[in-house]
């Protein structure tokens, strides 16, 4: 006789985020119509890109580690660490990532990883030094939502038509020219160049909007399974108030990994929030607050 | 976890898995005295995340109070502590692992009624060997498995060789956790 639980529960979320895929989708199978009705090696695009996205997910984490500045630890050289992120991964019944510190001064953590099994979680020095154990309990939460939700593999699959469309943009003349030699060639490619470049932007948007709900759910997913969403709460306001204290240089140049921190570099300046990879600082903890709200209040 | 909550991102936690399981250390706890020379330590524990909620603590005392009741006829005890990792441990003392199997499965099934079931983390149990080591047992009640966990000199190692062996040794009388990248160590176990 468990009781009836409003705790985590978010429709208008998954709606919103069900809604937005629906979308990209759309306008990526628009996307590729026109592509084929313009008939330009888009064959030979779509393996490019392919091979890319595949290398993205199969083969740059160790990259990615090493552009932060990265590397993995042994359990004997991070006990505690490693021993609240193997409760954790009891809790959420996950398999243990991999896990690194970066040795730097801002406070931030990220997780990579195609899945589970494949999986990086990575905090800074900063960020272990600047919050308490239950506070950094609910970041690591976060990043290992990250994990349990694929944030990486579906992000990946929701930028390929973007990318092609970006790659078109770039190239577009060029791949335009080696099609079949006809003389009517002109006007199809212009199209095509239309219309990615309306891929493009539309679907940025989109893209960012679903990074935004991505972290919301990541912020609630921590939640559950920590019981504790004001413990995150408070490592969000202190983590927003270090990162506005100490400069970001170097973090602020891997752009595409922006999306998977726990808090974006520079997300201290006003940004528009429609262009942003994560949601206000403000309606993280409002979330956060509903979410404590319904597990008091049950 | 489906297809479609990966795409939209839902989460619940896991519920425990059903709890009969459990109740296979009873008899194997026998296989392990006889053959293994394995002795119980007289104690099991339960360790589960304590939740700030008002009725959290209430549920709590009232699981305490039943293990208690039913102690007095057994002569299990009963303590709680809480771990460096903010995890709350309900420490069981009883010479029989019987009766500490029922005592453990009390706790859970008092913390599931309360409906905080998907707090559970684990339950231990405690055995020496010959020479005076310590070997663990512990119960994953998300997965519904045991693993053996074995403590080795030095900080923070643990004996991989051991485990394994025993994970043979015990053969087919435990549901032993297949993955072993599952076999999470537990430091700092208070028994």
């Amino acid at each position: 006789m468990a009781r009836p639980t409003s705790f985590g529960r978010d429709t208008g979320l998954q709606v919103r985020m069900t809604l937005t895929m629906f979308l990209l989708g759309l306008l990526y199978v628009g996307f590729v119509v026109t592509m084929i009705a313009v008939g330009v090696n888009a064959l030979l695009i779509v393996l490019i890109a392919g091979g890319l996205a595949a290398f993205q997910l199969f083969g740059s984490d160790n990259l990615a580690l090493r552009a932060m500045g990265a590397r993995t630890v042994e359990p004997h050289e991070a006990p505690e660490f490693h021993a609240m992120i193997e409760r954790l991964c009891i809790q959420a019944d996950l398999p243990k990532p991999k896990v690194a510190i970066a040795n730097t001064r801002m406070p931030n953590a990220f997780a990579i990883g195609r899945s589970p099994k494949n999986a990086t979680v990575c905090a800074t020095t900063g960020i272990i030094d600047l919050l308490s154990p239950a506070e950094l309990e609910g970041v690591m939460a976060h990043e290992l939502t990250h994990v349990q939700n694929r944030d990486v593999l579906v992000m990946t699959l929701a930028s390929f038509f973007a990318t092609i469309a970006a790659y078109i943009m770039q190239f577009g003349l060029f791949f335009g020219g080696g099609g079949s030699g006809d003389d009517d060639d002109g006007p199809s490619v212009l199209v095509l160049f239309a219309v990615s470049f309306v891929v493009y932007v539309v679907s940025f948007v989109l893209m960012q909007a679903l990074s935004r709900y991505r972290e919301f759910s990541a912020d609630r997913g921590a939640a559950l399974m920590t019981g504790r969403p004001s413990a995150l709460a408070s490592a969000l306001v202190k983590i927003s108030g270090g990162m506005q204290r100490i400069p970001a240089k170097d973090l602020r140049a891997q752009g595409e990994l922006a999306a998977f921190y726990i808090f974006p570099p520079g997300a201290g300046k006003k940004l528009g929030s429609f262009f942003s990879t994560h949601p206000p600082m403000e309606k993280r903890i409002a979330a956060l607050e509903r979410l404590e709200g319904q597990l008091q209040g049950r | 976890m489906g297809f479609f909550d990966v795409l939209t991102g839902r989460r619940k936690l896991k519920q425990p898995a059903p709890t009969d399981r459990v109740f296979a250390m009873s008899t194997a706890a026998v296989t392990l005295q006889l053959e293994l020379e394995l002795t119980t330590a007289g104690k099991a524990g339960i360790v589960f995340q304590p939740l700030a909620t008002a009725d959290f603590e209430g549920i709590v005392r009232d699981m305490e109070e039943v293990v208690r009741g039913t102690g007095e006829e057994t002569g299990t005890r009963v303590s709680s502590e809480d771990d460096a990792f903010g995890y709350r441990w309900l420490v069981l003392s009883d010479p029989d692992v019987e009766d500490l199997v029922v005592g453990i499965n009390a706790c859970s099934t008092a913390l599931e009624a309360g409906g905080y079931g998907d707090r559970i983390l684990c339950a231990v149990f405690a055995f020496s060997d010959a020479k005076g080591g310590k070997v663990y047992w512990i119960y994953n009640y998300k997965r519904g498995a045991f693993y053996p966990f074995v403590p080795a000199k030095g900080s923070q190692q643990r004996d991989n060789e051991r485990e394994l062996r025993l994970k043979a040794q015990i053969g087919s009388e435990l549901p032993v956790e297949a993955e072993f990248e599952r076999w999470f160590p537990l430091w700092g176990i208070p028994i």
